[in-house]
């Protein structure tokens, strides 16, 4: 059961990796491709982690479909990212004091995959029972999405609709009548 | 001592992943960038979240017919499948706005907009039509 971790932590440190380079470049197409093999390698962590389903998912939808997506909207944004003017150092000092503190919790964690942990004391041994018993379909995760959490199905399909919405409504009007600027901003047009 | 690390490596990856997630959001100017950001935190968190529901020697939570196979856990699974697809609405959101910003300020750096805004604001005081002018319209 030791490799079945080792794979875990090897995988895990390429993400990290992977999100350090993401602090380093500065080109937009660099970015997107860093995100999406970002998102393929957490892919394969979730299968070593047993989660098929998800896997599958962020491989289709958060590898695919995201990396679509950035694409899409890079080909109407500026190509590079410029340095910032400011210093950096405040921000950084918080993300590193949030992450020790993080970090610091982390030895009351139970460690990965003992069966003793909470999680696994309270209501899914009740679903994996279930699932047989009264679905009486074979993938676990399924049942619990389509019978026992099917409200959370529901409400997710309804935030998927209201953001569709709300990209329809701000993506429509590129050239709005009423403007309340006394001028349109010409000058300050790089590609519009 | 070697299997303890291991045991809570994950931990600490993930932990470094939020904050370089946090880092990429709240640091750096650029609009694409900080999404991105979003996506590295969100993808942080799912790691998290599947990382709880892990048993060794476990097998993913498909039924199978010998009975001492130990499954496990599927209501993370369950959750973060839920949590992926919202995340790639709300990135959808957050790609439209900047885009929309785009066409609207010709930048997607923080500086360059707040630079125009105040821009914006001194041509509107000298020449005469005030804040409150504008609003009562």
């Amino acid at each position: 059961m030791i490799s079945e971790l080792l794979i875990n932590a090897f995988l895990v440190t390429i993400m990290l990796s992977i999100s350090i380079a993401l602090i380093k470049t500065r080109t937009v197409i660099f970015t997107v491709i860093l995100t999406s093999a970002y998102s393929l390698v957490a892919a394969l962590m979730f299968i070593t982690l047993d989660a098929v389903d998800v896997a599958f998912t962020e491989a289709s939808v958060g590898a695919g479909i995201s990396t679509i997506l950035f694409l899409a909207a890079m080909a109407y944004l500026p190509k590079k990212e410029e340095e910032s003017i400011n210093s950096q150092f405040i921000p950084a000092l918080s993300c590193i004091i949030l992450g020790g503190i993080l970090i610091w919790c982390s030895y009351d964690l139970p460690e990965i995959g003992q069966l003793t942990a909470p999680i696994h004391q309270h209501i899914a041994p009740e679903y994996i029972r279930g699932s047989k018993e009264d679905i009486g379909i074979p993938n676990i995760v399924t049942s619990v999405l389509a019978s026992y959490r099917g409200y959370d199905t529901f409400g997710e399909t309804i935030v998927v609709f209201t953001a569709g919405v709300a990209v329809l409504m701000l993506l429509e009007n590129k050239n709005p009548v009423k403007k309340n600027k006394s001028q349109p901003k010409q000058k300050f047009k790089k590609n519009a | 001592m070697i299997s303890s690390t291991i045991g809570i490596w994950n931990y600490w990856i993930v932990f470094c992943l939020m904050m370089i997630g946090l880092f990429l959001v709240i640091g750096r100017k650029n609009f694409l960038k900080k999404i991105v950001g979003l996506t590295i935190f969100q993808t942080s968190v799912f790691l998290l979240y599947i990382t709880f529901g892990k048993i060794k020697g476990g097998t993913p939570p498909i039924l199978n017919t010998s009975i001492d196979t130990i499954y496990s856990n599927p209501l993370p699974h369950v959750l973060i499948l839920t949590a992926i697809v919202v995340g790639v609405a709300t990135t959808a959101l957050g790609l439209s706005l900047v885009l929309r910003i785009n066409s609207e300020y010709g930048s997607i750096e923080e500086d360059d907009i707040s630079a125009q805004d105040l821009v914006d604001y001194h041509d509107e005081i000298e020449t005469g039509k005030s804040i409150d002018l504008k609003f009562k319209q």
